[in-house]
């Protein structure tokens, strides 16, 4: 059986909280979703590892543009984490990007072993499908 | 009064200096050195020397190296080198080396020294305004790299937001479900709206000439209080004003209205949603042509470690209500064009004051 995923949103927008979670609903409706406004407080649940206290290996669905402390940010503190903790998530950065070789203007910044991908908004049905596809078969040669 | 130009004279005999200070000193305030490092002495001390005149045979150093040497450390003065016809080599040098603007032949004429710092001055003011341009210049280009980021993230957001939400829409059948979907699309585009209102008030700030007129606080504050009025009442947020003018105040109503709008707006935006005493106040006292404003909130209040940055473009320290990270960076420059200033306190969920004085001009 293939192992389900959960995910964490961590998003400064309504909106598009609401449609990325919509649009994991669609594609699963027993998905379990944690939505973030502030990627400080997501932070703070992953490094005390709260999240609904479910070991399933969770997709960190990652905006870059938020207020006070902004995706990079998170993904800094994300690096200062026991590798135990960490290998529970996946980061994929889920945000306006400005150009797909050079994700938001410093993609060559990131460790690709941090981030997984990169996907412009919006999410579509299409765009998670071949996500969760791609992480999973990634899973399966590991 | 036009200053005198500044203009330093090195020469190790002081009869050349004094004969030199004697004649031009009238015109001109000159200061002299006998050697090398007693001129750098000088030069550091007065930065807004504008000519150096140097001998070239000088004990140590020539005059050559000399320039060489200001070139890089004191590179603003214009440098002219006193020599003798003969020195055919020290002038090919300090021109190829010391880059200097001209030389002189010694024993020197009033007349050639008076042209020369002519013409040196005429240089100087060039070049300064040059490099002044130049800074407003690179100002510029930093903001519109700034600008092409912020209006692809900024405008782009938003939209793609919108244009999810009608993909999302044709799957969705629960009729409450598409109702919260618009109200969430209907905020995406008030954030756009005000975004794109926002930066037309910074093109007419940065463009925008002053138009100086009489500026009675009352006609001003009673345009906002309008706006305000209804909000204050809807979200039961007590809107106190004080207006003391008995003189009379010359500014630009223009970008005066631009900073008490966005601060009253940032006034009621930033409210504790669970506080129970919520409550703006505006004082405005006009006195000895100086008007000093206060705008209090008993809102959230703004991190210390933020306070330093939330007046720089594109900024945000919060999550709360559709900030553009336009709004105090509009304020911080209509008040540079008024010749204002802001200072702001705030204290953790207890409140933020914003103090503006403005010169009546």
């Amino acid at each position: 059986m293939e192992t389900k995923h959960s995910f964490i949103i961590v998003d400064d927008s309504e909106l598009d909280r609401f449609i990325i979670r919509k649009t994991i609903e669609r594609f699963d409706k027993s998905l379990h979703i944690e939505t973030y406004q502030s990627a400080e407080h997501a932070l703070e649940v992953i490094r005390e590892n709260k999240d609904g206290g479910s070991k399933l290996p969770a997709i960190i669905l990652l905006d870059i543009h938020i207020p006070i402390m902004n995706g990079f940010q998170f993904i800094e503190e994300f690096e200062k984490l026991e590798p135990n903790i960490r290998d529970n998530y996946t980061i994929v950065i889920l945000s306006i990007l400005l150009s797909v070789k050079n994700p938001v203007g410093i993609g060559n910044k990131l460790k690709k072993e941090i981030v997984n991908s990169f996907i412009d908004k919006p999410l579509t049905l299409e765009k998670l499908t071949s996500l969760l596809t791609q992480i999973r078969s990634a899973q399966k040669i590991r | 009064m036009v200053e005198k130009i500044k203009i330093l004279y090195v020469d190790d005999e002081p009869e050349n200096l004094l004969g030199f200070k004697a004649s031009l000193r009238i015109d001109y305030q000159i200061i002299t050195a006998t050697n090398i490092a007693q001129a750098l002495g000088c030069l550091d001390a007065h930065p807004d020397i504008k000519i150096v005149f140097c001998d070239q045979r000088m004990p140590g150093k020539t005059g050559v190296d000399f320039f060489e040497e200001i070139k890089i450390s004191h590179p603003l003065p214009v440098r002219i080198l006193l020599t003798a016809y003969t020195d055919v080599e020290a002038i090919i040098d300090a021109i190829n080396k010391g880059n200097i603007f001209r030389y002189v032949q010694k024993p020197w004429a009033e007349v050639d020294i008076i042209s020369a710092i002519d013409e040196a001055d005429k240089f100087y003011l060039a070049n300064s305004m040059l490099s002044v341009k130049n800074k407003e210049l690179q100002r510029a280009y930093d903001e519109l790299n700034k600008f092409a980021y912020s209006v692809s993230h900024d405008i782009r957001g938003p939209l793609s937001g919108i244009l999810g939400a009608t993909n999302l829409a044709r799957e969705i059948d629960d009729m409450d479900e598409m109702k919260e979907m618009l109200m969430l699309m209907g905020k995406s585009l008030i954030k756009l709206d005000t975004y794109i209102l926002s930066m037309h008030d910074y093109y007419s700030l940065q463009r925008g000439e002053l138009k100086i007129g009489e500026i009675d606080f009352n006609t001003i504050i009673d345009d906002l209080k309008d706006i305000y009025t209804v909000i204050s009442k809807t979200n039961q947020i007590a809107f106190n004003i004080i207006i003391e003018q008995d003189e009379v105040f010359r500014s630009d109503a223009v970008p005066l209205k631009l900073i008490l709008n966005n601060l009253l707006s940032n006034a009621f935006k930033y409210q504790d949603k669970n506080s129970d005493t919520k409550s703006v106040d505006v004082i405005v006292k006009v006195q000895n042509n100086l008007a000093t404003i206060y705008i209090k909130d008993t809102g959230i209040g703004i991190l210390g470690s933020h306070i330093g940055e939330i007046f720089n473009l594109f900024y945000r320290a919060n999550f709360q209500e559709v900030g553009s990270g336009f709004g105090l960076y509009n304020v911080k420059s209509a008040l540079s064009k008024l010749n204002g200033q802001i200072e702001v306190t705030s204290v953790m969920n207890q409140g933020t004051t914003f103090r503006v004085t403005i010169p009546s001009i």
